[in-house]
């Protein structure tokens, strides 16, 4: 196969890839819709629910953890090129904005894709090994309908809440750094914080966790649907879909941050 | 095709008269990637018949059965069920095609992280209104026409494979389907427990002359359960009749089939495994 040949063949499978994409998730947009706690389809709400716990709460000590600990990389950093020029109380705003806008969702992301992203795609993946996909189908069940939307419903509630906590645990770990250097009590610290966060870097916060939340979800079904063949396959499908969610919530990011930048000043 | 039964007098979906066909093939092509599986077949199967579909590993048995169920579309060729082309249906009249079919498949495929009681109340929960007490009940209903009592809050991991085989059945018939298909109902179970798949699926025919489409390499089974039987190799469908007309075919493959006698090796091959020997 010559160099242009696979060229080709690569770039129609990248069309075709963000095409299955947004065809699903256009489809599955339809289903989660419909999903609310008093629909007589209990069984859904009741897929949610269960994905919330297994996607938010079984999270969070991790996502605290990793984002606590980036929050105080950060000030550690800062604060030691701030303190050349006595500027050491610019910590505040740096931690502040970059953890709201950037930092908060950009973990809970990676932290999800680790351990939500990879149980998604993998538990969707075996479902098609084991044939419960085509069960569903043959019982008129959507499996867009029955498997993704109550996943995706779970995701879109949880990847905000997830955000939260994390910017949280990055500002409140600033605020030990802080306290120990400057002698700033946390309640001034946290006045300092919220005088100088805008409107704008909260909801460019929750904006974005909204996006990666809807793309590692995506993904990590598009990956378990498009399985064929043996059980082998279910470790090719979450690595890809761990590899590939990394890959488009990062450039995901770069477009909403050039967004709010260009759209929100 | 021969021996087909009487066509009974209730209709699916408006569409069929008495004597046409519940589910008609056409002209069925399959083709994965160079490979093709399945080379032009045409099957009609009659209402309240048992067909079982033969044929040696490989031969596209499996693929046949999900052109049947309209899991997959052929590369050529159409399906109709119920006098629905499923190929060119809207998703509201597949939705009710679908409705009149039940299928066990191979695996069972009972959802892991559901309770058998859920796996069986899953259609009812889904397609009907029924009170939950009235699910629960029928879903006891389900499982014990099955030979299944007091294992629904058990998960399918808790049960054994023949068991399993008997659960998925139950949600299978969960909604009173007209036609029923089975994907090797006996494979990989003892013939003791496969002879008892057996014994349910004759009793099920008798008790609901249900249209069942049957899918098996099982010699015994297939001639113990069958109407007519059709027997696939290579793609292509060698023989359709009864069971009588099946064991006196001429062609030299069937009878090859029915006699248990292997294909020749080829030189090359027998000579390796002697070397190998001394």
């Amino acid at each position: 196969m010559s160099f242009l040949e696979a060229v080709g063949h690569y770039a129609i499978r990248q069309v075709e890839y963000v095409g299955g994409l947004s065809i699903q998730f256009w489809q599955s947009l339809r289903f989660a819709l419909r999903i609310n706690p008093f629909s007589a389809r209990r069984l859904r709400w009741k897929r949610v629910t269960a994905q919330m716990a297994e996607i938010g709460v079984r999270s969070l000590p991790v996502l605290c953890l990793v984002a606590g600990a980036t929050g105080m990389i950060m000030a550690l950093q800062s604060g030691a090129e701030l303190r050349k020029f006595g500027a050491m109380e610019a910590v505040i705003n740096l931690v502040g904005t970059s953890m709201t806008r950037e930092l908060g969702p950009l973990i809970a992301a990676i932290v999800v894709i680790g351990r939500s992203g990879s149980a998604i795609s993998a538990e969707v993946a075996t479902m098609v090994v084991t044939e419960e996909v085509d069960a569903l189908r043959a019982m008129a069940l959507d499996p867009l309908d029955f498997v993704l939307a109550p996943k995706y419903v779970a995701m879109l509630v949880m990847m905000p809440c997830l955000t939260v906590a994390g910017v949280f645990s990055g500002i409140l770990a600033g605020g030990v750094f802080v306290y120990f250097s400057l002698g700033m009590t946390l309640l001034m610290y946290f006045r300092r914080t919220a005088a100088i966060l805008l409107l704008r870097d909260i909801v460019s916060g929750l904006v974005k966790a909204v996006v990666f939340g809807s793309i590692i979800v995506h993904v990590g079904c598009l990956e378990g649907f498009r399985v064929r063949g043996g059980p082998e396959e279910v470790g090719r499908a979450t690595t890809d879909a761990v590899v590939k969610s990394i890959f488009l919530v990062i450039l995901a990011d770069l477009v909403c941050t050039a967004f709010f930048y260009f759209f929100w000043r | 095709m021969t021996g087909a039964p009487e066509p009974g007098s209730k209709l699916p979906a408006g569409r069929v008269s008495a004597g046409d066909p519940l589910v008609r093939a056409r002209g069925l092509r399959v083709r994965y990637g160079r490979r093709e599986v399945l080379r032009g077949v045409d099957l009609d199967v009659y209402r309240g018949e048992t067909l079982v579909i033969l044929g040696p590993s490989g031969c596209g048995k499996s693929t046949l059965l999900r052109q049947l169920e309209a899991l997959e579309r052929p590369t050529a060729g159409s399906v109709e069920i119920g006098g629905v082309d499923v190929l060119k249906a809207s998703r509201r009249e597949m939705e009710k095609v679908r409705r009149m079919m039940g299928v066990s498949f191979q695996s069972a495929a009972m959802f892991n992280s559901m309770t058998v009681g859920d796996n069986v109340a899953l259609p009812l929960r889904e397609h009907t209104d029924l009170a939950d007490s009235t699910i629960r009940l029928m879903t006891r209903m389900k499982l014990q026409q099955v030979g299944l009592s007091g294992v629904e809050d058990l998960y399918p991991a808790q049960l054994s494979g023949g068991m399993r085989k008997r659960a998925s059945l139950a949600r299978a018939l969960a909604l009173d389907p007209e036609i029923l298909f089975f994907d090797e109902p006996s494979a990989g179970l003892d013939p003791i427990i496969g002879a008892g798949i057996d014994q349910l699926i004759l009793r099920l025919k008798e008790a609901f002359r249900m249209t069942m489409i049957i899918v098996t390499h099982e010699m015994q089974s297939a001639f113990q359960i069958a109407d007519r039987m059709c027997m696939l190799d290579r793609g292509r469908i060698l023989a359709v009749g009864t069971a009588e007309e099946i064991r006196k075919h001429p062609h030299p493959r069937v009878r090859q089939f029915l006699q248990r006698i292997p294909d020749a090796f080829d030189e090359g091959s027998s000579s390796y495994i002697t070397g190998f020997a001394g």
